[in-house]
């Protein structure tokens, strides 16, 4: 008896996009393939991304990465360092959270003094996040822009300030990483208006916002299927590569609080939290995943079937 | 169903009878396409459309149940790849393994920490659904005793997995329960035998889908009627692709040989469990073993789960409820808004910008918009008011000031007069919020007095 | 009844007198006499909108956001928020405060063929034997004196709508029914002192000596209910149905309309809460219930009502669009009056607007299609952008108000009132948010009964809007699904040509119920995908701009 073949074609593909490296670095390349995730199908050149996140605020650790990162130097250079060469990340999520009003009060020219020194101190690819607050990106997006070393991609650009951000990528030669609030259609909306810029899409990457396991997950599990899906029917403004940030895994009570015995050992439940957001990203058809514990990127890295 | 409303409509008896509970033929046939009213709600339909359109709405994938009364396991009977297009019904199940090679105190133990997954999440309670029971002894009957103090401990239902002699032993026991029985590959058609005569469903485990379609097929032959297919996957890679292929051969390609709920042992040294478990849990698994009874692990899968098995058809929306932005102080301002998600995200971040602590106070309704709600009803004078008593505001500022959307400012006067808190109208566009915030006067915010 | 010695309203130009009422807007006391002023927020003092001269005695109505000093200083007052004292106190009502009356809003193409004329039911006692099609509309009435000796239309006229005073649109009315003693009661009786103007000024025009024996209203349903004499509230709450769908006849006496007390009044029959016999009426005149091919059917109005079908099946929505495309909610709109601009032209190079205003002279605001033309065009010269939002550049003419940055469209010393005529950002968010409602209705309906664009073989556009709609801005803006222009016919009021048919022919009556009984609604506050199409129709053109690649895009990137 013979079954049909289930395997699933598709007509559009989704548009490869470099992250480009330092001097002796690796580039990081996602995106190129032509069927959805986890099916041995289709053409996938390119297997998903893993990096991490180095933060310029300082802040409370919860207990699995205070675990993880115990002994470490915590200033942002050596701890890029150790993302880069040690954890095996293959580009680094730089958040300049220091430099947001409530979060380190950090100026602008120190935010992007930063970004320069880190540039120069690691060879891999390097996503630059702002604080979020609209004020003060407003002054850091041009800074980091003008004095980066080398390009790297801005996170992040939305429908209010994407004049601000694309502007600057195309002045100083750097990508945009596109964000919408969970909502394909102001996925797409962002890419328009990105590209009305002249901003070109190879230097664009999707953010669709990532809510944390319990938190949201599944709405940006589904819209991430969504944009795959309508990118590989023909959609070609949303047949980008998809960028998962996975920080909000750890804004989680679940992922932290020590205080609950029936939950286990908080330690390994930190970890475990993060890294099923990360799985369930990955099933959806992520294409880049940004983690925080050093454990997670050695075993996406090593996932076998990518 | 494939076919759109008017497909359908097309081969209705079109005269509006009524008899179906429907005002018009047309809206009959927008149900059905939407997969909620099946033909045989038409009796004068004729036999040609009860053909075509009775067989279009026959279920893709069985329904296997295991278990009885409300611990009762459902697997199977989805009707979609994926969530968005729909929902997905019937979370998977999830099942711990315990082993009848047990001395009794740990095995004691093993029952009580299985007993011990459970969670509470956001009014739900989360819990994983089996015990597996595994033949380790070589002894039939204590696999039967295993099964018993199982299913008397736990109270789940159960996966038994082992030779045809140690099911036959354990079912004189635990029958009555409706286990799922899983004999190994090599005794498969005395397993299927066995499952026959109990009536009981039967995990049919063969390698590989040609390999799965020709023993379901052998399953069948013997007089098992409720099967379940375990692909017995070497690694995650290959579970995941297994998962995916079947339940599209089920949905789309209509493969009746091979439609059936999916089971993966993760156990027994299964390579990365934790990694295919999540990823199997995207991917249409029906069931899953695991050996891992470690809460610090099965919280995130369950959760995981929760997340994924909501119905998205639900309009996106946030908890009601008072959510503090910035360093609140007792004489932070207090916004009211509706529970859209699109409507609390973008009030927030305006608030945000406005760099001005606030206290946003949502509201319940069902996740509209302010005019929507307004106009059908649910955002209401009566119905701020009741929040701003019941919320337990007033417990965390010290002023009596509630600012409105200026969307319903028509509201504003029967607030005050019902709630007795001050109302001023905001801005009619939540954009305008940052100037807003920040022209507002602290004297409008002084502790009131009685 | 107030003490005529504690004071008297006056207003002008009306010369209406009414006693002092302490504790009365003046707003209310205009309501109460009958003098019409505009009122889009129902008397919420938000859309600053309802503005008079005031001498006398007053306190109140000063609010600094809707009226500058020069305007304090003028006497100027908003009504509803502005207390008479004592005394006499004389108010006189701005031309831009008051609802306008609109010759276009009476136009429409007649029924395409028609039957042999009927006999009729009721023997007139003396003359003519006359009938009168109404079409009741949200903000404006329209008539037509019918012959019935022969179908001849012998006059046509059109009266504002007295119930825009308690609010804009039909849920305004609804709440201000529920939440005023007397509300349901005053809300009728505007609706009937305006249903007599019309056919006063119908039988004043046409000179011809007879007696009204029949007449078949078209309205929407809330207005349907308030003529009829039943409560409309049971409409605003889920799952908005219509206390009736069917309107037994009664006579004008019954009704309580007395320039025609023994005629036949057939209301057409409503299809759901939100769409009613206008539209039945404007099917009726479409002809799209008798053809084997698919049409649309939009009535652009406040409702912004779609109906999808043809001979087999028929369907409709109400999108509750918003009135932007007839003026409201924007800050320089108004009802195309003269004065009025009705179509503009940007230059691209000086990026500046030409305009033609209806009457000729200075203008004072922008009605529908001027409002429509200017957003199309600030897109093509690209001064907005996809997202509808403004892009400062070099030459152009922004300036910043309370309501956001504002595209000054005519300069003060170029304009009818002193000041800028500007277009703000508010403004275009509301226009925008229109046109999205409006094209997501059409896509919904189409998605619900699963059908492509490509399967509709015309587009009807109705309403009073219709005669002056640019097509090719209205798909530069997106109002529409791309469908290709060829497709689009411009009814104009389909409704009022329905109900002239069923009047000059019985066939036609008996056609409007059948159809009626036999078109579903459907309710989009239910429809789930419905919010994702409107979201998806937020871009100019739409989201999937692919679908509309015939268009031009800006002429220049930023």
């Amino acid at each position: 008896m013979t079954v049909p073949n289930p395997k699933q074609s598709f007509p559009g593909r989704i548009l490869p996009v470099t992250l480009p490296a330092g001097p002796g670095g690796t580039p990081v390349t996602v995106g190129g393939q032509n069927a959805l995730s986890l099916a041995p199908e289709g053409e996938k050149p390119n297997a998903a991304a893993i990096g991490m996140e180095a933060r310029t605020g300082g802040g409370d650790l919860p207990p699995s990465l205070a675990k993880a990162f115990e002994g470490r130097a915590t200033d942002p250079v050596s701890f890029a360092g150790a993302c880069a060469n040690e954890w095996g990340a293959q580009f680094l999520f730089l958040s300049l959270d220091g430099c947001h009003p409530d979060g380190g009060g950090q100026s602008v020219e120190e935010g992007a003094r930063i970004v320069r020194d880190i540039l120069a101190a690691v060879s891999c690819p390097v996503i630059v996040g702002g604080t979020g607050e609209e004020e003060t990106d407003a002054k850091l997006f041009p800074a980091v822009a003008e004095s980066a070393g080398r390009p790297v991609f801005l996170s992040y650009a939305n429908e209010k300030n994407y004049r601000l951000v694309g502007g600057a990528a195309l002045a100083y030669g750097h990508g945009v990483v596109a964000w919408s609030p969970i909502d394909i259609n102001m996925a797409k909306q962002a890419n328009l208006l990105l590209s009305d810029l002249g901003v070109p899409p190879e230097r664009i990457l999707i953010d669709p916002l990532t809510g944390g396991l319990g938190y949201g997950l599944e709405y940006t599990y589904s819209i991430v299927e969504r944009i795959r899906l309508a990118g590989l029917s023909g959609d070609v403004m949303l047949a980008r590569p998809v960028l998962c940030h996975l920080g909000d895994a750890w804004k989680a009570r679940e992922a932290v609080d020590a205080s609950e015995t029936s939950w286990g050992d908080a330690v390994l439940r930190g970890r475990r939290w993060e890294e099923t957001t990360g799985w369930a990203c990955l099933a959806a058809g992520a294409d880049l995943l940004v983690f925080r514990h050093p454990g997670n990127v050695e075993a996406f890295r090593e996932a076998a079937w990518r | 169903m494939a076919l759109t409303a008017l497909d359908i409509y097309k081969l209705l008896p079109k005269t509006n009878c009524k008899e179906c509970g429907f005002p018009t033929c047309l809206a009959f046939a927008m149900q059905m396409a939407a997969g909620k009213a099946g033909i045989d709600k038409c009796p004068p339909a004729s036999e040609e459309a009860k053909a075509a359109l009775g067989a279009a709405s026959a279920p893709p994938l069985p329904r296997i149940v295991v278990g009885i009364g409300d611990r009762a396991v459902t697997l199977g009977d989805e009707v979609v790849l994926f969530r968005h297009e729909k929902t997905f019904y019937h979370p998977t199940a999830i099942a711990i393994s315990i082993s009848d090679a047990l001395g009794d105190e740990a095995l004691e133990e093993r029952l009580r920490s299985i007993s011990a997954l459970s969670f509470e999440r956001v009014g739900q309670i989360l819990a994983v659904d089996m015990v597996a029971v595994r033949f380790d002894s070589g002894d039939p009957a204590r696999f039967a005793k295993t099964a018993s103090a199982s299913l008397a401990r736990c109270g789940k239902p159960l996966l038994l997995s082992g030779t045809c002699a140690a099911l036959a032993a354990a079912v004189r026991e635990v029958g009555p329960s409706r286990p799922l029985l899983r004999p190994p590959p090599g005794e498969a058609a005395a397993g299927a035998a066995l499952a026959a005569a109990e009536k009981l469903p039967l995990a049919v485990p063969a390698r590989g889908i040609e390999g799965l379609a020709a023993a379901l097929a052998a399953a069948r032959a013997a007089g098992a009627t409720e099967l379940v297919a375990d692909p017995m996957p070497a690694d995650a890679a290959g579970a995941v692709a297994d998962s995916i292929f079947i339940r599209r051969l089920a949905i789309v390609h209509r493969a009746r040989e091979i439609a059936y709920p999916t089971a993966f042992d993760l156990g027994q040294g299964f390579p990365r469990p934790f990694e295919a478990a999540c990823l199997l849990l995207s991917k249409y698994a029906s069931l899953l073993v695991l050996d891992t009874a470690d809460p610090a692990e099965i919280f995130p899968l369950l959760t995981l789960r929760q997340n994924l098995f909501t119905d998205p058809q639900r309009p996106i929306q946030v908890d009601p409820g008072i959510y503090p932005i910035g360093k609140i102080s007792p004489s932070s301002p207090v916004l009211v808004t509706t529970n859209f998600s699109l409507t609390y995200f973008t009030v927030r971040s305006d608030v945000e910008a406005a760099k001005t602590p606030a206290y946003l106070l949502i509201a319940e309704c069902d996740g509209m918009s302010v005019l929507t709600a307004w106009a059908a009803g649910k955002f209401t004078s009566e119905s701020i008011a009741a929040l701003l008593a019941e919320s337990g505001i007033s417990g965390k500022v010290d002023h009596r000031t509630l600012i409105l959307p200026g969307m319903v400012a028509r509201l504003s006067g029967k607030i005050e007069e019902i709630s007795k808190w001050r109302v001023l109208v905001g801005p009619q566009e939540s954009s305008a919020l940052p100037s807003y915030l920040r022209r507002l006067p602290p004297a409008a915010f002084v502790p009131s007095h009685g | 009844m107030g003490d005529p010695r504690k004071g008297i309203l006056r207003f002008l130009p009306e010369g209406a007198s009414v006693p002092l009422i302490p504790g009365d807007t003046i707003l209310a006391h205009a309501i109460r006499s009958g003098v019409p002023i505009l009122s889009p927020c129902g008397g919420e003092g938000r859309c600053g909108k309802c503005r008079v001269v005031v001498s006398g005695d007053v306190v109140g109505g000063d609010d600094p956001w809707a009226l500058s000093p020069e305007d304090l200083r003028a006497g100027t007052r908003l009504a509803c928020r502005c207390l008479p004292l004592e005394g006499e106190v004389v108010v006189t009502v701005l031309p831009e405060s008051r609802p306008a009356r609109l010759s276009a809003y009476i136009e429409g193409k007649e029924m395409a063929e028609d039957g042999p004329f009927l006999p009729l039911h009721v023997v007139p006692r003396k003359g003519i034997p006359l009938g009168v099609a109404l079409d009741a509309g949200t903000s404006t009435l329209a008539g037509a004196l019918i012959d019935l000796r022969n179908g001849s239309v012998l006059a046509r006229t059109a009266a504002d709508n007295p119930q825009m005073a308690c609010g804009e649109d039909l849920i305004s009315r609804i709440v201000f029914g529920e939440e005023n003693p007397d509300g349901f009661p005053l809300l009728r009786s505007l609706l009937l002192t305006g249903i007599e103007q019309v056919i006063a000024g119908l039988v004043r025009s046409s000179s011809v000596e007879g007696e009204i024996v029949e007449v078949t209203a078209a309205g929407n349903t809330v207005v349907s209910h308030i003529l009829y004499g039943l409560s409309p509230a049971p409409v605003r709450r889920p799952p908005h149905r219509p206390v009736l769908k069917e309107y037994p006849v009664k006579t004008g006496k019954d009704l309580g309309i007395l320039s025609a007390p023994s005629a036949r009044f057939r209301i057409f029959p409503s299809i759901g809460g939100f769409v009613g016999g206008d539209i039945v009426s404007g099917i009726l005149a479409s002809g799209m219930h008798r053809e084997e091919d698919v049409s649309l059917l939009y009535d652009v109005g406040t409702n912004g009502e779609v109906v999808l079908g043809n001979r087999e099946f028929r369907i409709a929505c109400s999108s509750s669009a918003g009135p932007a495309f007839e003026g409201g909610e924007v800050a320089c709109g108004m009802r195309a009056y003269p004065g009025a601009i009705e179509s503009v032209r940007i230059d691209p190079v000086r990026l500046s607007a030409e305009w033609t205003v209806i009457g000729g002279g200075k203008p004072a605001g922008v009605c529908g299609s001027g409002i429509l033309d200017l957003c199309a065009e600030l897109f093509r010269t690209g001064l907005i952008d996809r997202a509808g939002r403004f892009v400062p550049r070099e030459g152009a003419s922004f300036r910043d108000t309370d309501r956001g940055k504002a595209f000054v469209v005519v300069r003060a010393e170029q304009s009818a009132t002193g000041a800028d005529i500007a277009f703000t950002a508010s403004d275009l968010k509301s226009v925008v948010r229109t046109k999205a409602a409006l094209c997501a209705a059409a896509d919904a309906l189409l998605r619900a009964v699963g059908l492509s664009r490509e399967k509709v073989e015309r587009v009807c556009i109705a309403g009073g809007f219709g005669n002056f709609l640019d097509l090719r801005s209205a798909q530069t803006l997106g109002v529409f699904p791309p469908f290709p222009l060829k497709k689009f016919v411009l009814l104009g009021n389909a409704s009022l040509a329905g109900a002239i048919g069923a009047l000059r022919n019985r066939k036609r009556w008996e056609e409007a119920g059948a159809l009626c009984a036999s078109t579903d609604y459907h309710d989009l506050s239910s429809d789930q995908g419905f919010m994702e199409l409107y979201q998806r129709a937020l871009f100019i053109p739409h989201t999937d701009a692919e679908s509309y690649r015939g268009n031009p895009l800006p002429e220049t990137a930023t």
